[in-house]
């Protein structure tokens, strides 16, 4: 079912129109709900709502072999929907950052009535999974971000394919997160993010939806009779285990190595080059072994700005006695 | 005056950024006090940059005719957001990132981020009282007041009273303040007064001039500054709580016409503007005063949608110690 939970009348332009769409199997007791779009560049994430939409109303309609709804699902596919239309991360008319805006408030400012509408609307689910791409000028390898999970999230986790799991530090800006409000709420959640914004990438998007509808056989609300929910290994780490590696100087960065690759410690991660006659001016290396989460795409750098962040083994401040 | 860079980076030009602090000290061995002057964390908003102007000047002279005044330090940090002022964005460009939520735990390490906590650090080693300018965003112009989070009220009234602004509104704590620089500076035990004037990307020689006087009567009242000639005295600031606050918001999609102006008493029922429809020429909503009171916020930008604010009146005052 699409229904609009928001409507935007906008002066001299047409209502747009915040939709979700939702499928129930006959007894529901659990619900699963998928955000996407919060900010308007996050093109991967939007795209994968539409396959899985396209997906669910198969099932719905009876037409997709084997599955079959039990519970519930709803998906919000693009939340930031004027930012969408205007080709921007943030929706220009207020700069506003609409992940930093929950749970939102009806009588607020636009950003914040539409935070409202989609926790509102999603607040009472089981599960949830807010889907990303990185953030502006970097790709992410598909990985996944869990706050201090429990087992079962670990499990749901484990079920979306992804191998690498971040628990990041909370922070006062975390806090305002749609997610955060999630789990605050005691949502078994996870964040999905991969690739970067400005870009489809289908490859990756049908690896990720895989990951989608096995979560969704784990969790019951959907099953299938040909297919059990797969259990994927899951590496965690926690924000100790981060390094972030920096622009020793300002120019062109030039990468040499790509997301998801598995650094050995003093690899090359690329090399800083002056904008104007190409010396090197920077090397930056992997301080220690791990995994390249996160990598710089756009090449224009200032220093001091992170270039990759590498996800390796926790470094001891003392000796663990 | 002494000039320093509190922190600076390379741009990919090559160009090297410098966030400047100016420096006025104290003919005593021990300062009685050290008061910071703060503007530019957001790069459109430049009636605080003036006003850092004005304090400059002046501190200048008087350092040169009477330097025996500077009883404490004064610190003054014009440009916070350097690039972005150039620009006149409020965000910093390239990552679109308010300067203004990163405080306050693990918020990334981008640059921005860095900066930010550099800043906070300098604050809290170089001052015991911080004064952070800003104006309002594109949408609203406001009468020169301070805002205050309620906790931190008992510590911050007695300062506020001398700063010669129209208005002292006391808020209730939000999640959305905790990873502002003027929440973290209280947290550590800096008193920091925000102050709200004007609008955006413009400057108000009047809202300045008030400000102006204040500052410098802070200066006196707390001992930093004692010139031969003390400042003229200042008005008492009205005292409010939300509860003594009308907010007026848009109901439709058009254009706000204002037809009354800011800072003025306004009687219930006063016409403060309306509403219309530009494409069929329909009134939609006439904008009347509910209440009784002072006209402390008036919509600027034209362009509403639902819910948007329209303008703001204290309603009564009242004794917040």
């Amino acid at each position: 079912m699409k229904e609009t939970i928001f409507s935007i009348p906008a002066p001299l332009s047409p209502t747009a129109n915040l939709v979700k769409f939702s499928w129930e199997g006959m007894h529901p007791k659990e619900t699963f709900s998928i955000v996407a779009g919060l900010h308007g560049d996050q093109l991967n994430s939007i795209y994968l709502c539409s396959q899985l939409i396209q997906f669910l109303d198969a099932v719905a309609k009876g037409i997709e072999p084997g599955y079959r709804l039990k519970g519930r699902v709803q998906v919000i596919p693009a939340a930031n929907l004027l930012a969408l239309q205007e080709g921007t991360r943030l929706w220009s008319f207020d700069d506003l950052d609409m992940d930093l805006t929950f749970p939102g408030n009806a009588q607020g400012e636009l950003a914040e009535q539409i935070a409202d509408a989609v926790f509102k609307h999603t607040v009472d689910s089981q599960y949830g999974i807010v889907l990303h791409t990185a953030a502006d000028h970097y790709e992410d390898a598909p990985h996944l971000v869990c706050l201090n999970p429990d087992s079962v999230t670990k499990d749901l986790a484990r079920s979306l394919g992804p191998e690498i799991a971040r628990k990041p530090e909370e922070s006062p800006a975390f806090r305002l997160k749609l997610y955060y409000r999630w789990i605050n709420q005691g949502i078994k959640a996870v964040i999905v993010s991969a690739g970067k914004p400005h870009q489809l990438n289908q490859p990756l998007c049908k690896t990720l939806f895989s990951g989608l509808v096995n979560a969704l056989l784990w969790t019951g609300v959907l099953t299938c009779n040909q297919k059990k929910p797969r259990k994927h290994t899951v590496e965690f780490f926690d924000s100790g285990c981060e390094q972030l590696i920096h622009a020793g100087a300002a120019g062109l960065f030039i990468p040499m190595a790509k997301p998801g690759a598995s650094l050995k410690k003093g690899e090359k991660v690329g090399e800083v080059v002056d904008l104007y006659t190409g010396a090197i001016l920077d090397s930056p290396v992997a301080s220690a072994d791990g995994s390249l989460v996160t990598l710089r795409d756009y090449p224009i750098v200032y220093q001091k700005e992170p270039l990759a962040v590498l996800l390796g083994k926790r470094k001891f401040r003392f000796w663990p006695f | 005056m002494e000039r320093q860079a509190i922190v600076s980076y390379q741009t990919p030009s090559g160009q090297t950024v410098k966030i400047i602090k100016h420096s006025f000290l104290s003919i005593r061995r021990w300062p009685v006090k050290r008061v910071a002057f703060v503007a530019g964390l957001h790069g459109n908003e430049l009636e605080g940059i003036y006003l850092c102007h004005l304090l400059t000047r002046h501190l200048r002279g008087l350092q040169t005719s009477q330097p025996e005044a500077f009883k404490g330090e004064v610190h003054i940090y014009p440009a916070i957001n350097p690039q972005a002022i150039a620009t006149g964005n409020r965000l910093w460009p390239f990552f679109s990132v308010d300067m203004n939520r990163l405080l306050g735990g693990e918020n990334g390490k981008s640059l921005p981020a860095q900066i930010a906590g550099a800043l906070l650090d300098d604050l809290k080693s170089s001052a015991n009282i911080v004064v952070d300018f800003h104006a309002s965003n594109l949408h609203l112009n406001e009468v020169p007041q301070i805002r205050i989070i309620d906790g931190f009220h008992k510590k911050l009234i007695p300062l506020a009273v001398h700063c010669n602004t129209d208005l002292v509104w006391v808020h209730p704590p939000s999640p959305v303040f905790e990873s502002t620089l003027g929440y973290n500076l209280n947290r550590a035990k800096v008193r920091a007064l925000i102050v709200e004037s004007g609008t955006c990307l413009r400057l108000n020689c009047d809202f300045a001039n008030s400000l102006f006087n204040g500052m410098l009567n802070l200066l006196y009242q707390t001992g930093v500054l004692v010139p031969a000639e003390p400042p003229p005295p200042v008005e008492h600031p009205l005292m409010v709580q939300p509860s003594q606050v009308a907010l007026l918001q848009s109901a439709h999609a058009g254009l706000f016409v204002g037809h009354t102006k800011l800072r003025q008493h306004v009687r219930k029922g006063d016409t403060l503007g309306e509403v219309i429809d530009p494409a069929d020429g329909d009134l939609l909503q006439k904008v009347t005063a509910p209440e009784t009171g002072f006209l402390f916020t008036l919509r600027e930008h034209p362009l509403v949608y639902p819910g948007s604010p329209l303008a703001r009146i204290a309603i009564k005052e009242t004794d917040l110690l």
